[in-house]
């Protein structure tokens, strides 16, 4: 038993060392920006990368700014799409299931947003026809795939691919949390930092 | 209506290593930051009036966009091929022009988006930088270079290299907010009340290139340099730096310093500045101080006092702090209202209305 959990932590372990840290650094950018333009963020991903999605939107909205909720007026934006279960079987039945992320994300976007997509395999065609959209809106995309990272990663302005062999879902939806709580610290750091030295 | 805005921006190194006099040779690279001052462009169709108007420092209203004085304006109206009356476009923004912050690029990043949302295009970053240098340098004959329009379409630190092959390749500094504040807490910026356009010094400088091949090479070269004492967060060094980098820019051209810049630079060095510049082409603007913060009220009193001798109206400090966003439209109605109008039934009580 203990080998194999000795194993499992040192593949995590190795994969951590390949994460592309710039793309990391890059993704941050993207989000400073877009709070600056007053912009909003959205996020979505299948299944288990869903439950990444929502748990982030609580986060980010109010964990950065926890420390000084009254202080901070303005905070960030960020949404799940789609944003109910409602508008996920109505897309899903309706019209088909490669639309539940692309049929909501149009009824929003705006060129200062920006969207981040979550597939571990890069390929689910539901991201893809999402992320063709934000791209026709000129809105930059940050890509959380997995693998070899598929057509996301291709597709997307920020590539954080999280690389491992095909179909190890746990280490890379387990990483791309991690990555996701990493932003929300760094802004938290940094909407602390900016209210005690204001 | 349609509202865009765009940073406008510091630069650091490497000014002038943009100018396709020295590129052509030579890759020019240049590190800027983007901050919290903004031009704004304000475009708004009002189809019952018969004439076209640009509200700027004076307002214009003429019959048809080639006689618009507004250079910028008339050109990109009239290379856009947007000639119909009743178009207005408004220009606002945090400081004046001519300050050595790159508003005029500033200026033209916003209106090319604006007027793109006009025709229902976006556009990207790049799209933005290449039409706005395109306007700025093709059209208008400008002697500038293409730092600040790139500085503007992409916002935040960012190292530009022009290449030889005239493309531009963008890398940002990835700079974390600790960092960030640590530069903010080291400049000042005055602005000396003094403005100049940069096309009367840059088209002397452009002269003496080939004389100064060999300092417009270091510069370039620092730039890397500069960037790894960024990401390291030695501010020391950098205010070495840019010392050392305004003493070679100011060997450039003659225009570029004057007598009442110099004593202003000497008087922050002599309260502990580090280092500095002036902002932009030279000869007036801004100028940027870097100095320990313990230094700053010495440097206020030593460059007011010399503001105040020399008659500098205009003298007064900027606050800054960088900003990661580079322009954006901010408010874009006019596609709903134009998708609204185009609608069968509206569309023909719009032509009875408007015809």
């Amino acid at each position: 038993m203990e080998t194999y959990i000795k194993k499992f932590i040192s593949d995590v372990e190795n994969t951590l060392q390949t994460l592309p840290i710039k793309e990391i650094a890059r993704a941050i950018n993207v989000i400073h920006a877009t709070y600056e333009r007053d912009g909003r963020i959205y996020i979505f991903g299948n299944g288990g990368s869903l439950a990444l999605a929502t748990h982030w939107v609580s986060d980010f909205n109010k964990t950065v700014f926890s420390h000084n909720l009254e202080k901070q007026t303005r905070r960030f934006q960020a949404i799940r799409l789609p944003s109910t279960e409602e508008e996920l079987s109505a897309w899903a039945n309706d019209v088909g299931y490669e639309m539940v992320f692309a049929g909501p994300l149009s009824n929003y976007i705006q060129e200062n947003d920006c969207v981040i997509a979550i597939s571990s395999s890069g390929n689910s065609t539901n991201i893809i026809q999402a992320v063709e959209l934000a791209q026709k809106h000129n809105v930059a995309v940050i890509g959380l795939s997995g693998f070899d990272g598929g057509a996301l990663n291709q597709l997307a302005e920020v590539k954080i691919c999280v690389k491992t062999e095909k179909g190890r879902y746990s280490i890379v939806e387990g990483i791309h949390a991690m990555i996701l709580h990493l932003i929300t610290q760094y802004f938290q750091d940094y909407f602390d930092h900016a209210t005690r030295s204001s | 209506m349609i509202l865009v805005r765009a940073p406008l921006r510091i630069s650091f190194v490497g000014g002038g290593t943009d100018l396709p006099d020295f590129y052509n040779r030579y890759p020019g690279r240049v590190l800027s930051a983007t901050i919290n001052k903004y031009v704004y462009v304000v475009i708004n169709e009002s189809p019952l009036m018969d004439r076209l108007t640009a509200k700027y420092s004076k307002t214009e209203s003429v019959s048809h966009p080639s006689y618009f004085e507004h250079p910028s304006i008339r050109e990109a109206l009239l290379y856009l091929g947007i000639t119909r009356k009743g178009i207005e476009i408004g220009s606002f923004a945090d400081l004046p022009s001519k300050t050595g912050l790159g508003s005029s690029s500033s200026f033209a990043v916003a209106l090319l988006k604006g007027l793109h949302a006009l025709l229902l295009k976006k556009m990207s970053a790049e799209e933005a930088a290449r039409a706005a240098c395109h306007l700025e340098i093709e059209l208008l004959k400008e002697p500038i270079g293409k730092q600040d329009q790139y500085a503007a379409a992409y916002g935040g630190f960012n190292v530009f290299q022009f290449n030889t092959d005239a493309t531009v390749a963008v890398s940002p500094v990835f700079l974390d907010y600790k960092k960030k504040s640590l530069l903010e807490e080291h400049l000042l910026l005055f602005f000396t009340g003094i403005t100049r356009a940069a096309s009367s010094i840059l088209s002397e400088q452009r002269k003496k290139i080939d004389t100064h091949f060999e300092t417009y090479k270091k510069m370039s070269d620092s730039v890397p340099d500069f960037e790894k004492l960024l990401l390291d967060g030695n501010v020391r060094d950098l205010g070495d730096m840019l010392h050392t980098g305004w003493l070679a820019k100011k060997s450039l051209s003659e225009g570029i310093s004057n007598e009442v810049l110099d004593s202003l630079y000497t008087a922050s060095r002599r309260g502990g500045a580090w280092g500095g510049k002036v902002l932009g082409a030279g000869g007036g603007g801004c100028l940027l101080v870097f100095a320990p913060p313990l230094c700053h009220r010495e440097i206020r009193k030593n460059v007011n006092y010399v503001a105040e001798r020399k008659e500098l109206r205009g003298f007064r400090e900027i606050p800054v702090q960088f900003v990661q966003a580079g322009s954006g439209v901010l408010l874009n109605n006019h596609q709903q209202v134009s998708s609204f109008l185009s609608h069968r039934t509206y569309g023909n009580i719009h032509q009875k209305i408007y015809q």
